[in-house]
């Protein structure tokens, strides 16, 4: 009996008994499973490579100093080496970081047109921040900015960074300053001495 | 050279047991086929191609006699050159950026142009015109590859010469040193046109726009459908749907395009997640 | 004289090893010549007369491959000099620029070439597009053609992050910007913030290996423009080349 079993399921009979042929798929399917997995496995880990858990980044955190040394309107002198500008209203400071929201390039201020422009794509942008024109899809970032508890100088941090839901208002193009002036985005202070928003409307 | 009668095929007949030969002088590797007009192809096709070779290496050093590589200030990522000008191939698509979203023109757009250049051979189903240069034979096809050529070359001489400081648009006979106020009329959306045209509400007006944008892709699928049933039949329904698709989004980009210069129209369709 | 150096030359053991056939003045060798030669190989060994018309391809692809082999090779000349290094890649461009004998030369050929690359691979596919020669059995081969042209464009754009000077930060910056914005797995990009994608995880953060192009992304661009993208356009050329004999020229038959 025995050697009548044995030969059902031996390959020179010709016919595979059913054990054989489940065994037969089973084996293929665990082995296409195994290198399913390893190519998964290996693509995981490939596309963990490629993002370094450790940045050499340059620093985002400034002490920009008191209140007082900024004037009425937009500050450039933290353009250079923070990437962002200081703007002072009537009713208290803030900034914008200098990276245009449409594709990270640097616009300038042009004090005339009291506007921010994008020289890579024309975005325009207001003091507010606000799109005035151009491709840009959000508003300029503003980065937070909180008084030191020791000395009471100004600290701003670019990576902290204020950006209104789209979904409050039209496209994220125009956002009420209102929105935007709040903590830890934005101090109150007293305008300057004899200061007048006359020049920019939208500095009151 | 070109003897008719030298060109001839001789067929093999199975009926008979001998067939044509002919004893000719040379060595030639083509054998059990028909005479050809062929040549060696050294010293034939390896001069011409070393000629090539030499004749653009001169080209080339003689040219950077008169012209340098540039070379720009040190990086500084607080300070962008004004105006910022891609290399001359990618002035196409820093000018398209202005004019859609950059998940549209520098992501979607670039994609299908790429795709829609793979698919061209399996949706021309035109078997005439190969191996000749024609225009009479495929008109079609030779038009929609004009049409893209074109667009890409146009916005690249938009971005070459009539796009000066803060990427505005300045004619070749305006001060190109002198910064252009910006322009006084903003970018609207569509849908605030008709708002202050028809004073509906703003959801009314989004409607109508997204009609708009549905039915000039509904509009553009069926006329040919309807219109020019030989066109259609010629392609068959899988190719026809992904040809149009390609074809429309193509006209509508230069539809976009016009809408923008002409009418300082921002977007077309506003949805909360992406704006066309 | 000459003649008979030449026949001196050919009769020698060194040339016979090297060459294995002789001077390829009759009709053996010059059939031996191309097919013993593994870089004439890509030829057959007679061509139709009419396949030299130079009015049908205009040598358009064969300036193109010229041009990536010039390429490569001036390439690997500025590569002696170049530190891919924030902090050196500029003066090391300077240096070739000014200081080292030939060092111009070869920067400056490198970047016509490349720009004479882009325009013979547009040339050589509207050539190709007008002839009608992309048409079955040749499709596939079209398709490749793109993915060449695609990666050409790669190339030249991974290649002026390396100076690092204005032009390069700002295109690589809008370049790795704009991919920011790609659906779903950008951090601007549409679905992107709901489905949880930040500055730390999208595709930008993989491509420039931090949140601002800096170090990681030169180095980054470097091995992909002198090493990965190279290689690839290599392999498929070689694709496109066997595919031109297997499916066979379009030309006039």
């Amino acid at each position: 009996m025995s050697i009548v079993a044995d030969q059902s399921q031996n390959n020179d009979s010709g016919v595979l008994g059913p054990t054989e042929q489940g065994r037969r798929k089973f084996m293929l399917a665990a082995g296409w499973g195994v290198v399913g997995a390893t190519l998964a496995g290996s693509t995981f880990a490939a596309y963990k490579y490629l993002f370094p858990p450790i940045l050499y980044e340059p620093p985002t955190v400034f002490k920009i100093g008191h209140v007082t040394e900024y004037g009425l309107g937009v500050d450039e002198r933290w353009k250079l080496k923070g990437r962002f500008w200081v703007v002072r209203n009537m009713r208290g400071i803030y900034n914008m970081i200098s990276i245009c929201r449409h594709l990270g390039c640097t616009p300038n201020w042009f004090p005339d047109q009291k506007r921010f422009r994008c020289p890579c794509h024309g975005s325009i942008y207001d003091v507010h921040g606000n799109v005035r024109g151009g491709p840009a899809p959000r508003t300029l970032w503003r980065g937070q900015i909180t008084k030191d508890p020791v000395d009471g100088a100004l600290v701003v941090n670019t990576v902290i960074r204020l950006d209104p839901n789209p979904a409050q208002t039209p496209q994220g193009l125009w956002v009420k300053e209102k929105v935007k002036e709040v903590n830890p985005f934005w101090l109150e202070h007293a305008p300057p001495a004899g200061g007048s928003c006359s020049s920019n409307r939208l500095l009151c | 050279m070109e003897n008719k009668a030298v060109r001839e095929i001789f067929p093999r007949d199975a009926k008979k047991s001998y067939g044509l030969v002919e004893l000719m002088k040379g060595a030639s590797p083509i054998v059990r086929k028909e005479p050809e007009d062929t040549v060696y192809t050294w010293p034939n096709l390896i001069m011409i191609e070393l000629i090539c070779a030499l004749l653009v290496t001169a080209a080339l050093i003689l040219l950077v006699q008169f012209e340098h590589a540039p070379l720009r200030s040190l990086a500084d990522p607080s300070t962008t050159p004004n105006p910022m000008r891609a290399p001359w191939y990618f002035l196409g698509l820093q000018e398209i950026l202005v004019y859609f979203d950059p998940w549209y023109a520098g992501v979607v757009l670039p994609g299908m142009i790429i795709v829609g250049l793979m698919i061209f051979p399996y949706v021309d189903t035109n078997p005439k015109g190969v191996g000749y240069y024609t225009y009479s034979e495929r008109k079609f096809a030779v038009f929609n590859y004009s049409f893209g050529f074109a667009l890409w070359w146009i916005t690249i001489v938009i971005g070459t010469y009539l796009r000066g400081l803060d990427w505005q648009w300045y004619w070749p006979w305006s001060d190109k040193l002198a910064h252009m106020n910006p322009a006084l009329v903003t970018l609207v959306p569509l849908h605030i046109v008709f708002v202050n045209l028809l004073h509906v509400s703003k959801d009314v007006a989004k409607g109508f726009c997204d009609i708009i944008f549905l039915g000039y892709f509904a509009v553009g699928m069926l006329i040919p459908y309807f219109f020019m049933r030989k066109f259609y039949d010629s392609m068959g329904a899988g190719r026809y749907i992904t040809f149009m698709i390609f074809f429309l989004s193509m006209m509508g980009v230069g539809l976009k395009i016009i809408l923008r210069l002409l009418f300082n129209i921002k977007y077309i369709v506003v949805t909360p997640w992406i704006n066309v | 004289m000459l003649e008979k150096m030449k026949e001196k030359v050919v009769q020698t053991q060194l040339f016979k090893s090297v060459f294995r056939h002789g001077y390829p003045d009759n009709e053996l060798n010059q059939a031996y010549v191309v097919f013993s030669n593994i870089f004439l190989h890509i030829h057959p060994v007679k061509v139709r007369r009419s396949a030299l018309r130079m009015r049908y391809t205009f040598c358009l692809g064969g300036i193109t491959l010229f041009l990536f082999i010039m390429l490569a090779v001036t390439g690997i000349w500025l590569m002696f000099y170049y530190t891919p290094y924030t902090g050196l890649a500029y003066k090391n461009i300077k240096d070739i620029q000014f200081v080292i004998f030939g060092g111009n030369l070869m920067r400056d050929l490198h970047r016509f070439a490349a720009h004479g690359m882009v325009l013979f691979v547009w040339l050589h596919m509207t050539r190709v597009f007008l002839t009608g020669a992309y048409k079955a059995p040749r499709e596939f081969n079209w398709v490749v053609g793109v993915v060449l042209l695609v990666n050409t464009l790669i190339l030249s754009w991974t290649g002026y992050l390396l100076p690092w000077d204005q032009l390069a930060y700002w295109a690589v910056t809008v370049g790795t910007k704009m991919a920011s914005y790609t659906p779903f797995i950008g951090q601007n990009g549409p679905w992107g913030a709901q489905l949880g994608v930040n500055p730390t995880n999208d595709l930008m953060f993989m491509m420039i290996g931090g949140t601002v192009v800096g170090q990681n992304a030169l180095i980054r661009f470097y091995v992909l423009h002198c090493v990965v993208l190279p290689l690839v356009v290599t392999v498929f050329l070689a694709v496109h080349f066997w595919r031109i004999r297997k499916d066979g020229f379009s030309g006039p038959l």
